[in-house]
């Protein structure tokens, strides 16, 4: 049900992800060796000051542009997979894309989600929900947006070997009911399916476009589906892509007319922007971000995000007892994994969901990430230490190593060697395996991999705006689940809150099961990771926040002064 | 003589085709064997790596077929001249290539005129002024130059010239004749710096040894004069080697634009290789590295080609 992803400090490899992480140059440099047949090393250790995290201020989005721009250089980490987001989820080409097409639902820059293409939504009980398509839509080709081609749409997100087709396992039927209305019914009630609508499987396509288009939709050279604020101009496979307002657009019109993006990693993409010869970027790597501080004609803006770094534990038996977990928790110094592997953009954190992911009842989710922080304390006090001891003490230290699995990333490295102190420190003999980026990925699907390891130095984020879309990955049968937590009561809660629609109720729920994983530490948090918004001081106007994957964000770019 | 033309062609053929077709095995089982699991990168995401969905997806792309069978498909494919789709990009992977290849080809052909009009300079020179200050100030300038590995010299010089001075664009190939130069004169000279003390050496050794011949004595003797003599027998008999030497420097280069095209933000098809081979995409990397071995096959044969041409005692010898 969630999305998650590798986000930010791997070596960004294939559409594993909706979101790429940016390439760690190390590994970039070392895979070209295999290639290439000679020496390298890390060129991602660039200049610039380091942030403090405990005062990070993230903000939804950016002052409002006052003026219009005729064009805007952005720049991507990666040049899109492909631009039918059905077929191929990389998150490149879901920043483009989500200019160009629109959602039934739309994810705002504070996170929540409202009803957009689907301009009403009713739901007469639990199991069905009513949209009502909104009138007076045209795609870019100037055909008029129909309900048939929601509804085909709708079913073409479903399709059995389509990116989103699990978040429609609920559904037992999709009719059209009008003239512009559709009835979805529901197996049992699913209280996430309208925040999925507001992500990919919410995209409305042409059909006509679609199936003209054949097995070459989504390709360099074919024109777009869709009727967003901007149409794709043009994308010259490995050069650029542009994209341009679209004349007929049913919504208030975008100010800045063109945006052509290009894509470049590490030190190539920090001085594409150091030069000006780019205006911005969303840094998928909190180390860009770190090496673009204080440069002069560009500001940064952080923002609220979903995505995390968490230690995975595994099934081996290293960290099979949830007292050495809770341990391990205690004395972990998160603060230091801030400030000396991530130049102080990511934020020590006790739950494994970012805050962006509060699309709802905000309060009470932000008490309740406060109240988690004595499990998860920033930097551990002589307390904490003491009573991580002694949890060590009852449970029995494992005998062998624990091993701790990660790739060779700046990121990774610090937060593989600060669990090593952290274990060593409570009488916890530790020791590290680093594979190569390639191979890092295979942790993630393979068990025969992750027999290796007992703990996974790890990123995560969820796509939807809810913290629920998380929990299930401690449901008993979830393969998310690796150290093989079993509780009956967490899983009645998890399968409760997600058929629960009111969202007061659903957030109660959700602290509850939130509690309970935390306290059995089948995940152990690190930090959030904020989203990093890149921009020459000339511009302003996009959101900050990680809604930029799913909301049109150039839309609202434009220059600073009218 | 014609007909012996022809059987040699013919040959030559044949062994260029059977040296691609065991090339194209070799790095197909290599691939193949490569650590990691390409249905992880097909699957989609994390969550998505259920037991049920890895097998699905592998049966969809024939992942879960004996090496062979794999190879056959692919072989029978290409002999219907069609190279498959990307699995990352889902686009065709002669789009992919052709899209990408040209960039890569302009900065190798860059590099080339770099290396050959630095390197067989500074080597003439050396020749000429051997054993004085010149000569010594060539061989240890270049052989600091080839000392620096070229990701290195890339990042250098994109920190002085694009960054600091701002003289050069930092990313991407440029359009027009005059914008590529300008977009790839740092990326080409990052690779050519390598090759230089090489080319040099080659050319500085070749001419001493040419200049040693009798014939050169015999034309000093009848008062030819030294400019003469270095350009019509000196550096006419000393050519054999320096272009050989180039040719090899340059088919090599081909495969080595990877580290170059990640510093400057170039998508060639150094690039595309690196990323095929680290999301597991078959096809494009079986292409790509096809496309290099053709390439210095080429190269090579070529600079067989145009051997004898360049010194008569060799084609006695070849045929």
């Amino acid at each position: 049900m969630t999305h998650p992803s590798r986000r930010p400090t791997g070596t960004g490899t294939g559409r594993a992800a909706p979101r790429q992480g940016a390439r760690a140059a190390a590994g970039l440099v070392a895979a070209s060796l295999l290639a290439a047949g000679c020496a390298g090393a890390d060129t991602n250790t660039l200049g610039g000051a380091p942030a403090d995290a405990a005062k990070l201020a993230l903000r939804a989005t950016t002052p409002p542009a006052q003026g219009p721009l005729d064009r805007a250089d952005w720049l991507l980490e990666d040049e899109p997979d492909s631009l039918d987001l059905d077929r191929q989820g990389g998150s490149a080409g879901r920043v483009v894309l989500t200019n160009i097409c629109e959602r039934l639902y739309q994810l705002q820059p504070d996170m929540s989600v409202k009803p957009f293409l689907a301009e009403k939504a009713r739901t007469p009980d639990d199991r069905t929900l009513v949209l009502t398509v909104r009138d007076g839509v045209t795609f870019h080709d100037g055909s008029k947006l129909t309900a048939a081609d929601v509804l085909w749409s709708l079913k073409r997100h479903a399709a059995k070997d389509m990116e989103q087709s699990d978040e429609f396992g609920n559904v037992s039927s999709m009719r059209r009911t009008g003239p512009r209305e559709l009835t979805i019914r529901f197996k049992e009630p699913d209280a996430l399916f309208t925040k999925a609508l507001a992500g990919d499987a919410g995209i409305v396509w042409n059909p006509r476009r679609v199936a003209d288009a054949g097995k070459e939709f989504g390709t360099p050279g074919q024109a777009d589906a869709c009727s967003g604020p901007y149409r794709l101009k043009e994308w010259k496979s490995g050069d650029s892509l542009t994209i341009e307002a679209y004349a007929d657009y049913w919504g208030p019109k975008p100010l800045t007319r063109r945006v052509v993006f290009r894509w470049a990693s590490d030190s190539a993409l920090v001085n594409a922007l150091r030069t000006g010869a780019a205006d911005g970027t969303y840094a998928e790597s909190p180390n860009t971000a770190a090496a673009l501080r204080r440069t002069k004609d560009l500001r940064q803006y952080y923002g609220p995000s979903t995505a995390s770094l968490v230690l995975i534990p595994t099934a081996r038996g290293g960290l099979k007892d949830p007292a050495i977990r809770r341990a391990l928790s205690l004395s972990l110094d998160r603060k230091g994994i801030a400030d000396s592997g991530y130049g102080g953009l990511v934020q020590p954190w006790a739950a494994p969901v970012g805050a962006g992911a509060w699309g709802y009842e905000r309060p009470r989710f932000a008490a309740a990430q406060k109240k988690l922080s004595a499990t998860a304390p920033e930097t551990p006090t002589a307390d904490d230490l003491a009573e991580a001891k002694k949890l060590v003490k009852e449970a029995g230290a494992p005998g062998d190593p624990v091993v701790i699995g990660t790739d060779s990333s700046q990121g990774r490295t610090v937060v593989a060697n600060a669990t090593r102190a952290a274990l060593q420190r409570i009488g916890v003999p530790a020791q590290i395996k680093t594979v190569p980026p390639a191979q890092f990925e295979e942790f993630y699907s393979d068990p025969q991999a992750r027999a290796d390891i007992d703990v996974l130095v790890a990123d995560w984020y969820i796509s939807k705006a809810d913290p629920m879309g998380f929990y299930d990955n401690g449901l008993s049968d979830s393969s998310n689940n690796w150290v093989g937590f079993k509780d009956a009561a967490y899983d009645r809660l998890v399968h409760k809150a997600l058929a629960t629609l009111d969202d007061a109720e659903r957030a109660r729920l959700t602290t509850e099961a939130q509690r309970r994983f935390v306290d059995a530490a089948v995940w152990i948090p690190v930090a959030q990771v904020p989203t990093a918004l890149v921009l020459s001081d000339r511009l302003t106007g996009p959101p900050a926040s990680q809604s930029y994957l799913y909301y049109p964000w150039a839309a609202r770019l434009g220059a600073r002064k009218g | 003589m014609g007909k012996g033309i022809v059987v040699r062609l013919v040959r030559r053929l044949t062994g260029v085709l059977a040296t691609l077709l065991a090339a194209s095995f070799v790095i197909f089982a290599a691939v193949y064997a490569a650590p990691g699991d390409p249905a992880v990168f097909l699957a989609g995401g994390r969550d998505k790596l259920t037991p049920e969905r890895l097998a699905q997806v592998r049966a969809e792309y024939h992942l879960d077929e004996p090496l062979a069978a794999q190879y056959g498909r692919w072989l029978w494919d290409c002999l219907h001249l069609d190279l498959g789709r990307s699995f990352k990009y889902s686009d065709q992977v002669s789009d992919l290539v052709a899209a990408r290849f040209p960039t890569t080809l302009q900065l190798v052909l860059y590099a080339t005129v770099l290396f050959v009009v630095l390197g067989v300079g500074a080597g003439v020179l050396a020749a000429v002024k051997r054993s004085t200050w010149v000569d010594s100030a060539v061989v240890g300038i270049t052989t600091l130059a080839a000392s620096v590995p070229s990701f290195v010299a890339a990042i250098a010089l994109v920190s002085f010239f694009g960054v600091r001075l701002g003289w050069f664009p930092v990313t991407g190939s440029g359009s027009g004749f005059l914008g590529t130069v300008h977009h790839l004169t740092l990326p080409a000279l990052s690779l050519a710096l390598g090759a230089l003390a090489l080319v040099s050496r080659v050319t500085r050794q070749a001419m001493a040894d040419a200049a040693a011949s009798d014939h050169v004595a015999a034309a000093r003797a009848s008062g030819v004069p030294e400019r003469e003599i270095v350009r019509r027998h000196v550096l006419r008999n000393a050519l054999g080697p320096i272009v050989t030497m180039c040719g090899l420097v340059m088919a090599g280069m081909l495969a080595g634009t990877v580290v170059v095209e990640t510093a400057f933000g170039l998508s060639g098809i150094g690039s595309l290789l690196v990323g095929a081979i680290n999301t597991h995409d078959f096809p494009v990397a079986q292409a790509v590295l096809l496309l290099m071995v053709t390439g210095y096959i080429v190269v090579t044969t070529a600079v067989d080609a145009v051997h004898p041409l360049l010194d008569p005692r060799v084609k006695e010898v070849r045929s």
